[in-house]
């Protein structure tokens, strides 16, 4: 029996009703009085002077009330790396340069969307194109056109990680190999695109409405472009159509929006179509890898060295985050002595590339493992043997990096050993790849600068029972309204529905870093429920005194309960204790309050999560397709809060990082994507979903909630390698650029073939 | 210049005048406020526009309003009989088929769509019914599920 | 954006070719609109006047015709051809080649004479139709004409209609004995766009299983739909074996005009003639041992 109530049970999402009747407001959904409409222009060169621009002819147009250009703004450059200001260099609405194929440069305000579409049509910009750039391995060179201003040689962040001696430990090893491999770009594609409302009224007060993973990033960096103080800006989360890394940097929608609202004094609304998402906004970032891996003849992996260049696009973005952690986690999940990493961010002319679920580790994963599955070929060892072997168990710390608390890799292993065992002899054609991952839950380096705790959560308990949770954390669809709601009512001894939840509004919410990196079960997970455990014990102070009992007992509240401990037969009705403890403390509302900041913990993350993947492919030698035909995963996650959301979780990363291994690009041609179409960009639907099969591990996570840690941006992590390690093992083949398209893995079957003969 | 357009929307009549180059969508969630029917695209692709016409599954921002003169249209929002939740709606609660939401309209209509023409489909025949409708959060597999579960019968019938 | 539009719904045949012939190439026609309506959602099209002949349910009819061929009204929906029963019966390999087009929703409310019009060379129906030796008709205020499938289109996204026609029926002749027609098309993600189509259709001789007649038409393997003529001709008059299927393909492969895009290269695409043929003629010569 668990000794749970709330979590680890079914149930429904707390937002579920408004969500299956349609009666959710999205921002795309938001019409207000005396609302206009707004639409951006943007560049059509990847690298261009802006000489000129001459909105006169569009200002004259029927309807339009507003054109403004970078000239309207304060000329601030914005970023989200706060923490150094040289990687803020995004200015949005550009004024003297752009820098890729839809770099803003003007925005409109319409009575309608037409006419806004009209008047940008109107707009002469005069551009002197310069020459640009593409691709990082050509930005990198002397010669190269410079795309920011005292950037050498593109190079816009370096990160060097390194513990052991990697040069002497290669010289003692057995075996050695070396490894390129080129990982693609991916599009976020959300059902909703960017969009806001933005509503600045006359005493000097901005509102926003807005899609997004972190009203308070959205708040802070809108009051440092707009030189507006942060509490006379409110950042407002309706319900979310996705994010998945998109949405928590400053977008054009939210600005342009902002700056037009603040020029007319009504509200703007924007909203991006999806060739605008799919080009201006934000992207995975590609990236070149070069891995040299060494080992005993035994198995035992001893040295690890890591190169990677990567393609930053336009702006720095979260690029940066990104270029550390797929450093960072190269060497997950195995104990590698002696590891060294040194990563390169290069600016393109190219739309910008940053945050997208798996944050630079399914582009590791993908790396790492396949190279695991060549060095255990060499070796002559069972792939999981070598990953038993060398996995991380609890309580080990990466050298100067991480200490990892609860990890039950060796546990997913030998569930995923005993599901291919049970799989038999497959057909012809047909094969099983497995790749290991370890993620983090949420990131600890202070890039933002913030001065807030990273999560925080205020509980107020009303006269009827009834809770009100206020949390800045964001609800995008993973779930975390339902999450941190059952932690909540676990936490206070209450039914799910005596909870209400209000999230992302910074007017009332308490700040919170957003939903990125996996954080929020654990990071605001934790602030819930100090909250509720200090309202808690404000119920318990009366309740001490109303049941008068011996010192020596404990009380707690449980199922609307509140008792001793150990005489649960002792014990009266919370609803009457609520009534008493606001009698009498005069009338005075109950709150609790809660905050969590990871501290001794490193740099990277208070907790890390562990999964091995297994695919299965049945591949078409004739023509290189194959059918994924089914993934089986065995996870952990700690305590699991919300299973019916974790399984979401996991087998929506499957469709996105299956997609990652499979189908999706951004092809490219002079810095202009190919493909900025639903029909173009190719994604799994449901006829080309694998079939599923979850298998939990359990472990417990002392560091968050209840033993609970991530789940959900770790499990986009595998896929991509248990894919190239499945078409291996059915044809023989080995793919090492993203994505494994049949074209490739035919031509690769008809190099074989010739290298046959 | 406008036209009159005559239509049933989730049993209502309605009579507007529209410009012609009106999409249904637009009808619906612009004209009368509906907008549980979202969009997600401009290609005809994502189907989050999905609604029933005449019984049909189609997608609303693909037919121009003009030619849904005369007809019958049920949206999501027609979809509950007061509180009392449609059977489908209450199997994507209990099966958690949707995360953010936004496809959900779309999915829903689709699945009614479906069991309206044929109330026993094979799993085959239920991917099939939702290939049109993308989602992004779940992995469609939970959908597939939700829409086993009202085929089996687990659900009150509807009236 | 749409641009603003005269807007017409005609009720009968005459007054859609009325309407036609008054606005000439100032207008266009929208059926379904499922290929139509993005293209001037994009504003790459945009008419000035739009005929919507969608409520012409005179064109909109499956029915056998006194010789055990088939008539199927140009307004006639995908969604309807894919479940009609006489289809299923008579003519299978368009209910299937339907059943992978697009999604519900767009069969439901596209037709099967806009898809044909809109002429796209990667497009399902017209390999199938051409493999089934269709044809259709066409009228205008001047008359009526009728032409092989195989000569409606002309180029990319262009056919034979003349300015004041309108597309009216397609007809499928009678199945000869011991002929089995399949399709199949090569696509990453099931019911996309063809990366590559290919249509056969084989009719042997009684007892004899020597291949009397062959049709093998490709879908985006050129800018429209082709016949592999000289395919054809390695099989035909022949008795069909797996060598044979086998060269057809490299034939085949051969003749094609594939282009290169982000889908695929151009050798790849000749790859999946190569394939596609051998294996859709197997099936189609399969059907044919059955019928």
């Amino acid at each position: 029996m668990s000794q749970y109530s709330v979590i680890g049970t079914r149930v429904h999402r707390v937002d579920g009703l408004e969500k299956v009747t349609g009666s959710a407001k999205y921002t795309f959904d938001i019409v207000l009085p005396n609302m206009l409409y707004g639409k951006i222009l943007r560049s059509p060169h990847p690298h261009a002077k802006i000489l000129n621009i001459d909105t006169s002819q569009a200002e004259k147009l029927i309807g339009v009330k507003a054109v403004v250009t970078g000239k309207d703004t304060l000329g601030k450059k914005q970023g989200i790396w706060r923490r150094f200001p040289e990687l803020c260099d995004e200015e949005i609405l550009c004024r003297e340069k752009v820098r890729y194929i839809g770099d803003p440069v003007a925005a409109v305000a319409a009575i309608d969307e037409d006419t806004a579409e009209e008047a940008l049509d109107l707009i002469d910009v005069e551009y002197e194109p310069l020459p640009a750039v593409f691709d990082p391995m050509e930005a990198i060179k002397e010669d190269a056109p410079q795309i920011h201003d005292g950037v050498e040689l593109n190079i816009n962040v370096t990160r060097h990680i390194e513990w052991g001696d990697v040069d002497e430990a290669f010289k003692k090893c057995d075996h050695i190999r070396e490894d390129q491999f080129k990982c693609s770009s991916q599009a976020h594609m959300c059902m909703e695109t960017h969009d806001a409302v933005a509503s600045y009224s006359y005493d000097g007060k901005l509102t926003v409405w807005t899609s997004t993973q972190s009203s308070y990033y959205i708040q802070r960096l809108l009051a440092d472009i707009l030189d507006l103080r942060e509490g006379d800006i409110r950042v407002i989360k309706p319900p979310t159509g996705g994010g998945f890394g998109s949405k928590f940097e400053l977008d054009s929608a939210q600005f342009c929006a902002s700056v037009l609202s603040m020029k007319l004094c009504k509200p703007v609304k924007i909203v991006l179509t999806r060739e605008e998402e799919f080009t201006a906004t934000k992207r995975r970032t590609p990236m070149y890898y070069y891995l040299r891996l060494g080992a005993k003849k035994d198995g035992t992996l001893l040295a690890k060295e890591v190169r990677v260049i990567t393609d930053g696009g336009a702006y720095t973005g979260m690029g940066a985050t990104a270029l550390y952690l797929t450093g960072f986690f190269s060497s997950f999940p195995y104990k590698y002595p002696n590891y060294r990493y040194d990563g390169y961010r290069v600016y393109t002319n190219t739309a910008p590339t940053s945050a997208m679920r798996g944050f630079g580790a399914p582009q590791s994963t993908f790396v790492g493992e396949s190279q695991l599955d060549m060095m255990a070929e060499d070796l002559g060892i069972d792939p999981i043997e070598l990953r038993r072997k060398n996995g991380m168990t609890p309580n080990y710390e990466v050298p100067g990096q991480a200490y990892i608390q609860s990890c039950g890799l060796h546990q997913c292993l030998d569930k995923i050993e005993e599901h291919i065992k049970q799989r038999g002899k497959l057909p012809p054609n047909h094969g099983i790849g497995i790749a290991a991952y370890g993620f983090m839950s949420g990131g600890i380096f202070n890039w933002f600068d913030t001065p807030y705790a990273f999560s925080a959560a205020i509980v107020r308990i009303n006269i009827d029972g009834k809770v009100d949770l206020f949390t800045g954390a964001c609800d995008i669809g993973q779930g975390s309204d339902t999450t941190l709601s059952m932690i909540c009512a676990e936490e206070l001894g209450v039914h799910l529905e005596d909870i209400r939840i209000y999230s992302g509004d910074t007017g009332i919410c308490p700040a919170d870093l957003g939903a990125w990196g996996s954080r929020e079960t654990l990071m605001n997970g934790n602030a819930v429920k100090m909250a509720a455990a200090d309202a808690k014990r404000q119920l318990l102070e009366f309740a001490g005194a109303k049941l008068g009992a011996n010192i020596v007992y404990d009380m707690d509240i449980k199922d609307r309960w509140v008792h001793l401990v150990d005489r649960p037969e002792r014990g009266v009705s919370y609803f009457d204790i609520v009534k008493e403890a606001i009698r009498g403390k005069d009338g005075e509302v109950i709150i609790g309050r809660g905050h969590y900041t990871p501290h001794r913990k490193g740099m990277i993350s208070p907790a890390y999560s562990f999964g091995v993947q297994a695919a299965e492919v049945e591949v078409d030698p004739e023509t290189g397709r194959y059918k994924l035909v089914n993934v089986t995963t065995a996870h952990e996650s700690g305590t699991v809060i919300n299973p019916v959301g974790i399984e979401g979780q996991l087998e929506g990363a499957i469709m996105m990082a299956g997609g990652y291994g499979f189908c999706e690009d951004q092809p490219m041609d002079e810095g202009k994507i190919l493909n900025p179409s639903i029909a173009d960009y190719k994604l799994i639907r449901s006829l080309d979903m694998p079939e599923t099969k979850i298998l939990e591990i359990d472990t417990y996570e002392p560091e968050g909630p209840f033993g609970a840690k991530e789940a959900g941006e770790g499990l986009t992590n595998p896929t991509a390698g248990a894919i190239a390690n499945a078409v291996y093992k059915a044809v023989g083949v080995r793919i090492n650029n993203l994505p494994i398209t049949p074209e490739k893995v035919l031509r690769a079957l008809r190099e074989k073939q010739k290298q046959k003969r | 210049m406008k036209k009159e357009l005559k239509l049933t929307v989730n049993g209502q009549p309605y009579e507007l005048y529209v410009e012609p180059k009106t999409l249904l969508v637009q009808v619906l969630r612009d004209h009368l406020g509906l907008t549980g029917t979202k969009r997600g695209c401009n290609c005809s692709s994502c189907g989050a526009c999905t609604v029933m016409l005449d019984g049909m599954a189609v997608k609303s921002c693909s037919i121009l309003a003009m030619q849904a003169n005369g007809t019958e249209v049920l949206t999501v929002e027609g979809l509950a009989t007061g509180v009392q939740l449609h059977p489908l709606q209450e199997a994507f609660l209990d099966h958690g088929a949707f995360q953010c939401g936004f496809c959900t309209s779309g999915m829903l209509m689709s699945a009614k769509a479906l069991l309206a023409e044929n109330p026993k489909p094979t799993k085959e025949q239920i991917k099939e019914g939702i290939d049109g409708n993308m989602c992004r959060c779940t992995g469609y597999n939970s959908i597939i599920r939700a829409v086993t579960a009202v085929v089996k019968g687990e659900y009150k019938e509807e009236k | 954006m749409i641009r603003d539009f005269e807007y017409f719904a005609p009720k009968t045949l005459k007054e859609a070719l009325t309407l036609l012939d008054k606005y000439q190439d100032e207008c266009k026609v929208i059926a379904g609109g499922q290929s139509l309506l993005i293209l001037m959602r994009q504003g790459l099209v945009a008419p000035q006047y739009l005929i919507d002949i969608k409520g012409l349910s005179e064109l909109s009819y499956i029915k056998s015709d006194t010789k055990e061929g088939l008539k199927i009204g140009a307004l006639t929906t995908h969604r309807a051809i894919e479940k009609s029963p006489l289809i299923r019966k008579k003519f299978s390999v368009l209910a299937e080649m339907e059943r992978r087009l697009a999604s519900i929703q767009t069969r439901n409310w596209g037709t099967i004479g806009g898809n044909l019009c809109h002429a796209d060379p990667a497009g399902d129906p017209a390999p199938v139709l051409i493999a089934l030796n269709a044809t259709l008709s066409m009228a205008s205020l001047k008359g009526e004409r009728s032409m092989p499938v195989e000569d409606f289109c002309l180029d990319y996204f262009e056919t034979a209609l003349e300015v004041g026609e309108l597309l009216t029926e397609i007809q499928l002749p009678a199945t000869p004995p011991h002929t089995g027609t399949a399709y199949t098309k090569f696509n990453v993600i099931e019911s996309d766009l063809a990366t590559v189509g290919v249509a056969v259709s084989i009719t042997l001789g009684a007892g004899d299983g020597v291949c009397q007649d062959i049709r093998i038409a490709l879908g985006a393997a050129a800018p429209t739909p082709m016949r592999a003529k000289k395919a054809e001709a390695v099989l035909r008059g022949k008795k069909i074996t797996d060598n044979l299927l086998k060269e057809a393909g490299e034939v085949a492969s051969t003749g094609a005009e594939p282009i290169s895009d982000i889908y695929a290269s151009e050798g790849y695409r000749r790859e999946l003639v190569r394939v596609l043929v051998t294996r859709v003629g197997k099936e189609a010569l399969a059907r044919a041992k059955q019928a």
